[in-house]
C-alpha cells in the first residue's frame, strides 16, 4: 500500500510540475502539446503498476478482456454511424458492477484494443485516458450506491460524462494538437466545431444506457453471485 | 511496393524508431525538419502500403487539413505583414504560413502513424510490454481473440434468431432494435459464462505460478544492436540540436529562422538520416536479394554450360 502511496506523491509532486516546468523553460514552440501528453501517460501509469502488483487473478483479467472486447465489437458494429459508440456505455456498465479499478482499466484497454483495428494514432492515449476516467468515476460514484439501480442516474451519468469529459479532454487534445499557440478563439472555434460530434456521441450514449444498463447489470451480477467474481 | 524488411527488426528497434521520429514530427516546428518528416513518412508509407493506401488517408484526412490551414490565418491576428481585412479582423502573412506549417505538421503525424500501424502490429506490441506488464499485455491478447471471436459468435446468433423469425432485419424499427438488442443479451450471457470457463482452464494450466515462459519468435541480433546504437546516436543529435534552441522557428511577429550554423546542419542531416533507416534498411535489402538472386541464376546457367560440355 505505501509504495503506490509514495508513487503517487512522486507522480504528483515532482514529475508532473517537473514537466511543465521542463516544458515551459526548454521546449520553445510546442511545449503544451508535449507536456500535456506527458502527463496524461503519467496519470496512467499508476493504475497500471498497481494492477500489476496485486497479482490479479486469472478470472479478473478474463473479465476486463471480455467486458473490453465486447466495447471493441460494439464500436465495430455501429461502425457505419459515426459518433455512436457504445464503448463508453459499456465500460460505465464494468466500472458500476465492479468498481472504480476495473472500470478504469476497462476503459484504457478498450481504447487501446480498439485502435488496433481503427488505427493508433496521436489520440490514442489520449482516448485510454477519457475512457479509463469516465469508467473510474463511473465505479465511483455508483459502485457502493444505491444510484446503480436507477436507470436514470445512469443515463444522465452516460450523456454528462461523454459530453462533458470525453468530449472536454479530447477536443482539448485536438486544439493541443494541431495549433502550436494556444489562444481562446482557437479553443473556443475548435471546442464549436466539436460539438455536434459531441452531443451526437453523448446522446447516443445515453440510449445505450436507457437499453444496456438493466440487462447488462443483471447478467454481470448474476456471474458475479454465481462464481463470486471480485467481491471487495 | 517492396517486402519491408525494417519490420523484420526486434520490436524495440521499431517502437523507438517510432517514437523518434513521432516524437520528432509533433514537437518539429521549423520547415526544414518538417519537409524532411513529411517526404520520409510519404516515401516509407508508399513503400509500406503503396499509392492507394496513401490516397485513402489523403483523402480522409484533407478535410481538417483544409481547417487547420484556414482557422490559423482566421483566428489568430499576430503578424506584423497583413494581406488584407476580412470583417474588420487583419488577415497577416505570419499567421498563413503558421497555418500552412501546422498543416503540414498535422499531415506528417498521421501518415507516420500510418507506417506505424503497418510495422508494429499488435502481437509486436505485446511482446515489448509483456515483461513489464505481464497481466496488462495478458489481457491484451486475450482481447485480440476474443474481439474476432464475438464477431463470429455474433453472425452466428443473428443466423440463429433468423431462424425463429427474429431478424434484425425485419419488421419496423422497434421490433428491429428489440431483435438487436435480444442479439447482444444472447451474446453477453455466452461471453460471460465463456471467460469463467477459460479463467478456470486457466488457472487449472497454472497460470500465475512462478516460472512462466513466454513464447516469442523475436530474436535480438547484431542488426539490431548496431541499428539502435545508430538510432541513438542520430536522435542525441536531433534533440540535443531541439533543446539547445537550433530547430526553433520563430514566426510571430514576424517570421524568423536562427542562423544557419554547423550545428544545426549537423541536427538537420542526422534528422534526414534518422527518418531515413528504414527507407536504407529496405533498399539494402532489396539490392542484396536482387544481387544474389543474379548470381544464383548465372551460377545456375554456368553449371547447366559445364553439364552440357560433359
Amino acid at each position: 500500500m505505501s509504495w503506490r502511496k509514495w508513487l503517487g506523491i512522486l507522480v504528483v509532486a515532482v514529475l508532473v510540475p517537473g514537466t511543465l516546468i521542463f516544458g515551459a523553460v526548454v521546449v520553445q514552440d510546442r511545449r503544451a502539446y508535449l507536456s500535456s501528453f506527458l502527463v496524461i501517460v503519467y496519470a496512467m501509469v499508476p493504475f497500471f503498476l498497481h494492477f500489476e502488483k496485486r497479482r490479479p487473478k486469472a478470472r479478473e483479467l478474463v473479465m476486463i478482456a471480455v467486458l473490453s472486447s465486447l466495447a471493441v465489437v460494439g464500436r465495430m458494429a455501429f461502425f457505419m454511424l459515426p459518433q455512436v459508440k457504445p464503448i463508453t456505455a459499456i465500460v460505465i456498465i464494468a466500472g458500476v458492477c465492479f468498481g472504480a479499478e476495473t472500470g478504469f482499466l476497462t476503459g484504457a484497454v478498450s481504447a487501446l484494443v480498439s485502435n488496433f483495428f481503427f488505427g493508433q494514432g496521436a489520440w490514442t492515449p489520449w482516448q485510454m485516458f477519457c475512457w479509463g476516467l469516465i469508467g473510474f468515476l463511473a465505479g465511483i460514484i455508483f459502485h457502493h450506491s444505491r444510484l446503480r439501480k436507477s436507470r436514470i442516474a445512469l443515463c444522465v451519468y452516460g450523456g454528462l460524462s461523454t459530453l462533458l469529459l470525453f468530449g472536454g479532454i479530447m477536443n482539448f487534445s485536438s486544439v493541443l494538437l494541431m495549433n502550436g499557440k494556444l489562444s481562446w478563439p482557437v479553443i473556443v472555434a475548435t471546442y464549436a466545431a466539436g460539438i455536434p460530434f459531441d452531443l451526437m456521441h453523448a446522446a447516443s450514449t445515453a440510449v445505450f444506457m436507457l437499453l444496456l444498463a438493466r440487462p447488462m447489470q443483471e447478467k454481470l451480477e448474476r456471474v458475479q453471485v454465481k462464481y463470486g467474481l471480485m467481491d471487495s | 511496393m517492396v517486402q519491408d524488411a525494417f519490420s523484420g527488426y526486434h520490436p524495440a528497434v521499431n517502437f523507438l524508431y517510432f517514437l523518434m521520429v513521432l516524437l520528432a514530427s509533433m514537437l518539429f516546428m521549423h520547415p526544414v525538419p518538417l519537409c524532411i518528416g513529411l517526404v520520409s513518412a510519404i516515401v516509407y508509407s508508399v513503400m509500406l502500403s503503396g499509392w492507394r493506401a496513401l490516397r485513402f488517408s489523403l483523402v480522409f484526412v484533407l478535410p481538417m487539413i483544409l481547417v487547420v490551414t484556414l482557422v490559423n490565418p482566421l483566428f489568430s491576428h499576430q503578424g506584423k505583414s497583413v494581406l488584407f481585412y476580412l470583417w474588420e479582423n487583419p488577415v497577416t502573412v505570419e499567421s498563413c504560413v503558421y497555418g500552412v506549417v501546422t498543416a503540414v505538421m498535422f499531415v506528417t503525424v498521421i501518415v507516420w502513424f500510418s507506417c506505424y500501424n503497418v510495422v508494429m502490429t499488435s502481437d509486436k506490441f505485446i511482446y515489448l510490454f509483456g515483461r513489464t506488464v505481464p497481466s496488462l499485455s495478458l489481457i491484451l491478447s486475450m482481447c485480440m481473440r476474443f474481439v474476432p471471436r464475438f464477431k463470429a459468435q455474433v453472425r452466428t446468433i443473428a443466423t440463429a434468431q433468423k431462424c425463429i423469425g427474429q431478424d434484425v432485419g425485419t419488421g419496423n424499427v422497434r421490433q428491429r432494435m428489440r431483435h438487436g438488442i435480444r442479439i447482444l443479451s444472447v451474446l453477453v450471457s455466452w461471453t460471460l459464462e465463456n471467460a469463467i470457463e477459460t479463467a478456470d482452464s486457466m488457472r487449472a494450466r497454472g497460470y500465475g505460478l512462478s516460472g512462466r515462459t513466454h513464447y516469442a519468435l523475436y530474436h535480438f541480433g547484431a542488426r539490431d544492436k548496431v541499428t539502435l546504437v545508430v538510432l541513438f546516436a542520430l536522435s542525441a543529435v536531433v534533440f540535443a540540436g531541439f533543446f539547445g534552441g537550433e530547430l526553433s522557428m520563430q514566426y510571430f511577429p514576424v517570421i524568423e529562422g536562427k542562423a544557419f550554423t554547423a550545428f544545426s546542419a549537423l541536427a538537420f542531416t542526422s534528422f534526414l538520416a534518422l527518418c531515413l533507416t528504414p527507407i536504407a534498411i529496405d533498399v539494402a535489402d532489396a539490392l542484396r536479394w536482387r544481387m544474389l538472386r543474379k548470381k544464383d541464376i548465372s551460377d545456375g546457367k554456368n553449371r547447366m554450360e559445364n553439364d552440357g560440355a560433359d
